[in-house]
């Protein structure tokens, strides 16, 4: 009996799945509509490990479109999607934002996943400007739909040594010994590697007397930073991430390490979260990174609109490029007139901004597709801001330098 | 016995006709559905294809390896390397690739069963060697280092067939991972009903009890590592290709060892279509979660300002827990149950 009952609904249930199954993928199968606004597609990891930066970038996304018509650019409409910070998961949203019908897409924030979304984009024929990746390779291997306004890793190690001498000239007072410490994951392995292989060509008033790599998830830093103390170096360059960095300024309180100043080539040092967290023990450290130009037009109403949107948040790097790939994406899609993905990577081979946001002389790509006058900055952090320094032509105050000692601060 | 029998033999009538049928959707599946639904299912396959490699280990021999992807991430390695600095096709890049996976497999096999490190300490002796594996290739220049190794892109990558060289495009790919997953799925089914499958089955249950009837202990869990790490190299051949990038952090991280895993725990660790139906059911199952939140927010059940991420990961660990606490043997082997697919053993031949 209980057979004879069941073997119907087992079939009922068969049938139910595979008409499921039909309708589930239907949806996807719906041909690209051409309207009149550019659909963008707004793939980046807001959830796993990078999930704060990802929400961070999407801020000033959300804000594009309503910004950008305001200067008399066209509508646009974002189509959202979460990398879950997973290079495979980024591929497969890449493919479901095309079938949703977006015309370009923009992000992926972290190099992995933006190389696992540009394979999707270049098979596709889907135009794809990053906001932020430096991996060198998203522009050497050949893709022809893949755009980037972001510096390439040694770019910013260059702009790294530039703006300190830049910096060091300027004040007229230059160390003559650094220690580099460093965190010895992928990212902060690359980047000394780089600073130690590059540093020779600079001709830098400064030796690294010692390298100290440490471990980013330590509980206790004491003891690199009596190690770093103790090679009397007059200035310390970390390449940090964020609790690291706070756990590092602690303890150089606690040990009184009082060094010329810090210098930072990483993420952690200038962030809002480091500057709640120490307050006026914050101040003075210099960031070396990709920044915005807060001279620029484009800059001051980006700033504005941030402001409205978020009280107290200030704007940077995150920001700054994600906005900025999506004025790219918009100046190509006025200047095409259409939303047709050949037309819009002829107009963003043509690109040639001058009122953008970042640091340089504006978004202009050469023939591989990457802006190579895109300049990081020197950021000092002050009274709980980020103000930029250098380049001279991109600041907006005066560095303090030699930092103000620990015990003197008010 | 005939390799029909061998390879079909348990299977009942409804069992046959839901396997080919089965078969016959996933062949047909890149015409019926949209591109994105044919890369989750590329994904799939690849999870499916693992799963049975790390199955082999655990499920049939008795061998916990939290490290796999050790082995994976030398097949990516080494067929992304000779293609992309000497030009050696992946054809031969595989051998390369399975070859110093094999060795390694060997190596790590030796350690562990010379030495009597059993359960977990093996598992730990896995990760070990897939963690200082990670930290070498990070310092490998010749290999990219941190900054990675990237295979070029050309026209071919983009929309051809050039299956020497691995440059195609998805659906390429997907049927390319399709083949491996079902070779797979048929070499574990012949492995399993011969001597090789019976010692192992015999090692897993009690190994004292094996080598007290005659079994090579010893030699035959040598056999599972290498083979098993084999089969991962050949996964992670795929992987290189079809990703066109290799990060070691990425490739042989700890994420990508529990990843692998989730499968076969899911559908059923020991059986041979568990690691393949468990692939099947969790990764739609992501995907699912996340078109159940953007409905809940275009239907305005929720509005658009409530931040939803991260709600996705949420719901899935609480699936995958329901499924392992509610069917712990997995869900595959209850499937077979309800539905009568496989012969009950008196009816075995």
């Amino acid at each position: 009996m209980e057979l004879a009952t069941s073997r119907p609904r087992r079939r009922a249930v068969l049938a139910g799945g595979v008409a499921a199954l039909v309708a589930g993928a239907a949806p996807f199968n719906i041909g690209r509509a051409q309207g009149s606004k550019l659909k963008v597609g707004v793939l980046l990891p807001k959830s796993g490990l990078q999930a704060q930066i990802g929400i961070d970038c999407q801020r000033a996304a959300d804000l594009a479109p309503a910004l950008l018509k305001s200067k008399g650019f066209g509508d646009m409409e974002l189509v959202l999607g979460d990398t879950e910070t997973n290079p495979q998961i980024a591929r497969a949203q890449a493919e479901k934002l095309i079938d949703q019908g977006i015309h370009v897409l923009t992000g992926c924030f972290d190099s992995g996943q933006t190389l696992a979304a540009a394979q999707v984009c270049e098979q596709k024929g889907i135009p794809f400007v990053v906001n932020i990746a430096a991996v060198p390779s998203l522009t050497e291997q050949g893709f022809k739909t893949v755009f980037r306004n972001f510096p390439t890793g040694p770019m910013i190690a260059t702009d790294a040594f530039l703006l300190q001498k830049e910096m060091y000239a300027a004040t007229g007072k230059a160390p003559k010994t650094v220690v580099l410490m460093h965190v010895n994951d992928t990212f902060g392995t690359s980047q000394a590697d780089a600073i130690t292989k590059l540093i020779d060509k600079f001709d830098m008033p400064y030796k690294i007397v010692e390298r100290i790599s440490y471990d980013p998830a330590a509980r206790d830093l004491s003891a690199e930073v009596r190690k770093g103390k103790g090679t009397n170096a007059e200035a310390v360059w970390f390449i940090s991430r964020l609790n690291d960095a706070i756990l590092m300024t602690r303890e150089m309180i606690k040990q009184r390490w009082e060094p010329m100043g810090i210098i930072s080539s990483g993420p952690g040092w200038y962030e809002g979260q480091y500057m709640q967290a120490l307050g006026k023990h914050g101040d003075d450290v210099v960031s070396l990174v990709p920044w915005y130009d807060p001279n620029k037009p484009m800059s001051k109403a980006l700033v504005a609109a941030m402001q409205k949107a978020h009280a107290g948040l200030t704007v940077n790097t995150n920001h700054a490029h994600t906005f900025e790939a999506m004025l790219i994406i918009a100046d190509a899609y006025k200047r095409a007139g259409a939303t047709d993905a050949a037309k819009l990577i002829a107009a963003l081979e043509k690109t040639d901004i001058k009122d953008n946001v970042t640091v340089g002389p504006g978004v202009k790509f050469d023939e591989k597709h990457q802006n190579p006058k895109t300049r990081c900055s020197a950021v000092q952090n002050r009274g709980g801001k980020n103000l930029a320094i250098f380049p001279a032509e991109a600041a907006e105050t005066k560095p303090v330098w030699p930092m103000t000692p620990w015990s003197k601060r008010a | 016995m005939s390799l029909y029998t061998r390879l079909l033999g348990d299977l009942t009538g409804r069992g046959l006709a839901a396997l080919a049928g089965f078969v016959v959707l996933l062949v047909a599946l890149p015409s019926l559905v949209s591109s994105y639904i044919a890369t989750v299912a590329t994904i799939v396959l690849y999870l499916a294809f693992l799963g049975q490699a790390w199955n082999l280990m655990l499920g049939i021999a008795g061998l916990l390896s939290i490290g796999h992807a050790l082995f994976v991430g030398i097949g990516a390695y080494a067929s992304a390397y000779l293609f992309a600095i000497h030009g050696v096709p992946p054809l031969l890049g595989v051998l390369a690739g399975v070859a110093i996976a094999v060795a390694a497999g060997a190596l790590i096999g030796y350690l562990g069963f010379r030495f009597a490190i059993g359960g977990v300490y093996f598992a730990l002796l896995t990760i070990a060697f897939a963690e200082f594996t990670r930290i070498m290739v990070d310092h490998a220049k010749f290999l990219g280092g941190t900054e990675g190794l990237f295979l070029p892109v050309s026209a071919a990558s983009r929309h051809g067939f050039d299956l020497l060289n691995l440059r195609g495009s998805p659906e390429m790919f997907y049927y390319l991972i399709l083949a491996l997953a079902l070779a797979a799925l048929a070499l574990c089914r012949w492995l399993l009903t011969g001597r090789t499958g019976y010692y192992w089955r015999a090692i897993r249950d009690n190994p004292a009890a094996a080598q007290a009837l005659g079994v090579d202990v010893f030699r035959y869990r040598m056999y599972a590592a290498m083979i098993s790490a084999g089969m991962a190299a050949v996964g992670g051949v795929f992987y290189a290709f079809f990703y066109n990038n290799l990060f070691p952090e990425q490739v042989f991280g700890i994420e990508r060892s529990i990843e692998l895993t989730l499968a076969p725990i899911v559908g059923g660790v020991g059986t041979l279509f568990g690691p393949i139906f468990g692939a099947f059911v969790l990764t739609p199952l992501g995907e699912l979660f996340t078109a159940g939140v953007e409905w809940l927010q275009t239907s305005g059940a929720i509005g658009r300002h409530v931040k939803v991420d991260g709600v996705k990961p949420l719901f899935w660990g609480i699936a995958v827990a329901a499924i392992v606490l509610l069917r712990p043997r997995g869900i595959w082997p209850w499937i077979c149950d309800r539905l009568g697919l496989v012969k009950p053993p008196s009816e075995r031949s």
